[in-house]
């Protein structure tokens, strides 16, 4: 008991002397920035290798996550609108929900989700255990009820042995929805070709590209789109310097964004920024999927978001970029 | 006294148990309960306040423009949530004075947190539109100058006008984004106003130009203010005093907690201070009955010599007196042998008497008167004594009768001789009783070689006498025994005893023939065997070991020593006397065994 109080101030002085680490290797980093660093200090930052999860828990979730016993239907699992071969989404405008109904909005990839601030276009889930929470209940989605869920997974040996090794309770609501995020925190696609270069492999990406990069930053494009997921950590309004949606015309509710959230007026068209990674893989783009391409998508971007026009050429370079911003999945591209 | 000592060990038992008892419990009392607990969580929320902080300055370096992403922004709130999730959960589990407090305060500071990260969330939307345009702005007015044809130096003064308007508010707006003041705001009102009433002079390309700068402008003047606003505000969110709310509660808790410790901290130093008093007592009592254990030891170890020396000295006494009784047996058993001298001697005088008597009347009735007589006779007729003898009647037969009684006066003679010779043998025998007493009054043993045959022979003849005064019968039985070194007195002793034990015990049996049965032989033990038979009035089985007995005995004016001092002489050989009988008028046989000395 007597131990306690000693080890604290040890714990103490040791975050004291950590802080004194940090803010003195800060200063260190400010000193040495401009010269060069392994990690170019970019606005975009690369993705890391792996984020270490539990190897029992991560092959639940990935039986979980292509069960279509999740949907009450049972035809609908998370993987029949998020392919892990088609670049986490399904290509679709919309998705096809249970009994054929369609999704309000286009499906985002699942890969790199858990490097996102929030879930969803207008991020109504802070995690990826709440987003599997609202996909299991969306009577658009899967439509089904935990107690159901939790009926059918319990039925089945395999998981039931699994859940009980890998989890103190067995199975319950929140061990599968933490089986299910813990899995998907494993689908992150680090090693792009720009990841590489921003580790300092200058050969990674070609001039064009680089110059792209440039562009990217001069148009202000990385005003949003910027952090390690290339955007996903902050909310913009959609249409911030032109009405977009007055030039789209077929207003809908989804497209009240964060306002369906929060009720607060200007949260209204107001969307999570989505990220950027894998973007070559993920059309259609925005939550309406309006842009079947990524250079209509940029063009949108450019009209209104930046309030700005830019030549073809700059457009096409920023283009080039962006393919170079498709990573690897487990190791494979 | 059992049962005292008992109760008296269970109570020092319970009185110990009960001690121990108390101290625990002051002690456990003394210990901070979730003392632990309290720093862990007073760590945390010092994080968690660090955590905040950061996060205000991460706002600001975003806001100026130092961070080039928004990462920093996001995880600050996912650790700080993180963090606040296990704030509740202990707020939850472990136990707390003051729950409801905490987690109220916990949900509290909850709410402003996830109030900033609103707050927050509008500032990154915001700012980044507003550093866009910002940084966008000198491009934007340098590509309306170029539409212009800024270089050119024959511009026309209404283009000249519009440029100098767009740098105006290029200017203004720069500064407005150093100080959002409202004048500044004003100032850039009026400058688009004036560029609003300049716009019809401009061709198309030139008009879109500008739109697109006085969009950005209309931005920055918008986005400044919203930022700004949102920055006041985030400043103005109580995180810190609500982490602080938090903090006091626990310490609050805490304090109190730490007033109960110190208070039991109190008691157990009363509760110690007694327990050292009474520790003291028991010492001081411990040492005085050391004290008085070591005086009893030390009274116990002078009483221990003393008793030595009075054993010493009882035993010199036992000693003396053991040497004195030694002395004194010796001195009874001189009287036992002197009683048993005197006993044989006894014997043996009677037979003296008896001859002594014999003669006496033989002398008495003796016929020397006769001869008297005849000699008177013939003194009266000594002048004629040829005729007398002739004639007279008388004097006729005077030859004859002197001649009858010489021949009586012959057997007479012969007679007293034998008595006489009787008597001598009587007298030698009591010589020989008394050399036998002065042998065992000088040493105690002595041996010589000795024939047993002969011993027994001579005890015979020491009661030859009375033997054949009672017309007994001896009948000897002797097996070839080799000449042996023995105590030649006493075993005379105990033979002469035996025997004239045997033959009193025949005097009274008058129905049959008396006869007394000698018998000398070795034994398998290697024992030499005496026995003495008869056939007299034989012995009770109850007296088998009382004739033994000093002062025993069935015969009128016995002395009952005879036989006692035998046995002591048998076993003062090293040997053994025993009686056996078949009973009353069975007779008796007596065994005297002596062990054999080892053959030389």
């Amino acid at each position: 008991m007597r131990v306690y109080p000693v080890s604290w101030i040890t714990s103490v002085a040791r975050q004291r002397v950590s802080m004194l680490m940090r803010l003195l290797m800060t200063a260190a980093c400010l000193a040495v920035e401009p010269v060069s660093a392994a990690l170019l200090d970019e606005p975009i930052q690369p993705i890391p290798l792996t984020l270490k999860q539990d190897p029992a828990r991560v092959e639940i979730g990935r039986l979980l996550f292509r069960d279509p016993r999740l949907s009450s239907d049972g035809r609908i699992s998370c993987a029949s609108c998020h392919d892990i071969g088609k670049g986490g989404g399904d290509g679709r405008d919309h998705s096809i929900g249970l009994n054929g109904k369609l999704t309000d909005v286009n499906a985002p990839t699942v890969f790199n989700a858990a490097l996102n601030f929030k879930q969803f276009w207008n991020g109504r889930a802070d995690s990826l255990e709440d987003q599997v929470d609202h996909v299991l209940q969306s009577p658009v989605e899967m439509g089904s009820k935990w107690d159901e869920i939790i009926q059918k997974i319990s039925k089945d040996p395999k998981y039931k042995a699994a859940f009980s090794t890998s989890y103190k309770d067995g199975v319950t609501k929140a061990n599968i929805q933490n089986a299910i995020a813990t899995f998907e925190r494993t689908l992150i696609t680090p090693n792009s070709r720009f990841d590489k270069y921003l580790r300092g492999d200058e050969k990674a990406i070609s001039a064009v590209e680089k110059a792209g990069y440039a562009r990217f930053k001069q148009y202000g494009c990385v005003a949003c789109h910027q952090g390690v997921n290339v955007g996903g950590n902050m909310f913009q309004k959609f249409g911030i310097m032109g009405d977009y949606f007055e030039k789209r015309g077929n207003p809908t509710q989804a497209d009240l964004g964060r306002f369906l959230v929060t009720k607060i007026e200007s949260d209204k068209h107001v969307f999570k920024v989505p990220s950027l990674r894998n973007v070559a893989l993920t059309a259609p783009y925005f939550h309406d999927a309006s842009a079947k391409t990524l250079e209509e998508a940029v063009d949108v971007m450019f009209r209104y978001q930046l309030g700005r026009v830019a030549s073809k050429e700059d457009k096409e370079s920023i283009v080039r970029f962006l393919h170079t911003l498709t990573g690897e999945l487990e190791g494979r591209p | 006294m059992k049962w005292f000592t008992q109760l008296n060990r269970w109570l020092v038992a319970a009185t110990t148990i009960v001690l121990m008892s108390v101290l625990v419990f002051l002690y456990t009392k003394t210990l901070h309960r979730g003392e632990a607990d309290y720093f862990e969580n007073v760590a945390l929320l010092r994080h968690l306040k660090q955590l905040d902080a950061q996060w205000e300055l991460d706002v600001l370096k975003s806001k100026i423009g130092i961070n080039t992403h928004y990462d920093p922004l996001a995880n600050s709130l996912t650790e700080m949530s993180r963090l606040l999730d296990d704030l509740e959960v202990d707020f939850q589990t472990q136990t707390h004075d003051e729950a409801a407090a905490l987690v109220q305060g916990s949900a509290q500071l909850r709410q402003v947190i996830q109030e900033k990260s609103t707050l927050i969330e509008r500032f990154k939307s915001n700012n980044a539109v507003l550093r866009n345009s910002l940084v966008f702005l000198p491009t934007a007015a340098e590509d309306v100058g170029q539409s212009m044809g800024a270089a050119d130096p024959n511009l026309p003064a209404a283009s000249r006008q519009v440029l100098g308007s767009i740098n105006k508010l290029l200017l203004a707006s720069m500064l407005f984004s150093q100080t959002a003041s409202d004048e500044r705001g004003a100032e850039i009102q009026a400058g688009m106003r004036q560029l609003e009433s300049e716009r019809p002079s401009l061709s198309p390309e030139q008009r879109e130009k500008v739109d697109v700068f006085s969009a950005h402008v209309r931005t920055i003047l918008r986005e400044q203010k919203g930022v700004n606003e949102l920055l006041s505000r985030i400043a103005a969110v109580p995180t810190a005093e609500r982490i602080d709310t938090v903090n006091n509660a626990l310490s609050a808790e805490q304090q109190r907690v730490s007033v109960q410790g110190q208070k039991y901290r109190s008691y157990l130093l009363a509760f110690s201070a007694v327990l050292i008093v009474l520790f003291l007592y028991m010492a001081v009592r411990l040492v005085r009955s050391h004290t008085v254990i070591n005086r009893v030891n030390r009274q116990l170890q002078s009483a221990n010599e003393h008793l030595e020396q009075r054993v010493q000295a009882r035993t010199l006494e036992l000693r003396q007196a053991q040497s004195e009784l030694m002395t004194t047996a010796r001195q009874a058993g001189m009287a036992e042998i002197a009683t048993n001298v005197l006993h044989n001697v006894g014997n043996v005088l009677n037979s003296v008497n008896v001859s002594a008597g014999v003669v006496t009347s033989r002398m008495r009735a003796s016929k020397v008167q006769g001869l008297t007589r005849a000699t008177d006779l013939m003194n009266e007729h000594k002048e004629d004594l040829g005729v007398f003898l002739t004639t007279d009647a008388k004097g006729k037969m005077l030859p004859g009768y002197l001649i009858q009684l010489a021949e009586v006066l012959v057997a007479e003679q012969q007679g007293v001789i034998d008595e006489l010779g009787a008597l001598s043998k009587s007298v030698d025998h009591i010589k020989e009783i008394i050399a036998t007493q002065q042998a065992y009054a000088g040493t105690s043993s002595v041996t010589e070689p000795v024939q047993i045959q002969a011993l027994v022979e001579d005890a015979l003849r020491m009661n030859v006498g009375s033997l054949t005064r009672h017309q007994v019968a001896v009948e000897k039985t002797y097996a070839p025994v080799p000449e042996l070194l023995l105590d030649k007195a006493r075993i005379l002793q105990i033979l002469v005893n035996l025997i004239s034990n045997a033959k009193q015990a025949m005097d009274s049996v008058v129905d049959r023939e008396h006869r007394l049965m000698l018998n000398v032989d070795v034994t398998q033990e290697r024992n030499l065997r005496v026995r003495v038979a008869d056939n007299g009035v034989g012995i009770a089985p109850e007296n088998l070991t009382r004739v033994f007995a000093h002062g025993f005995t069935t015969r009128q004016g016995g002395h009952g020593f005879g036989l006692h001092s035998a046995v002591v002489a048998a076993r003062e050989m090293g040997g053994s006397l025993v009686a056996e009988s078949a009973g009353l008028g069975a007779g008796a046989t007596f065994t005297l065994e002596l062990p054999l000395p080892e053959s030389r």
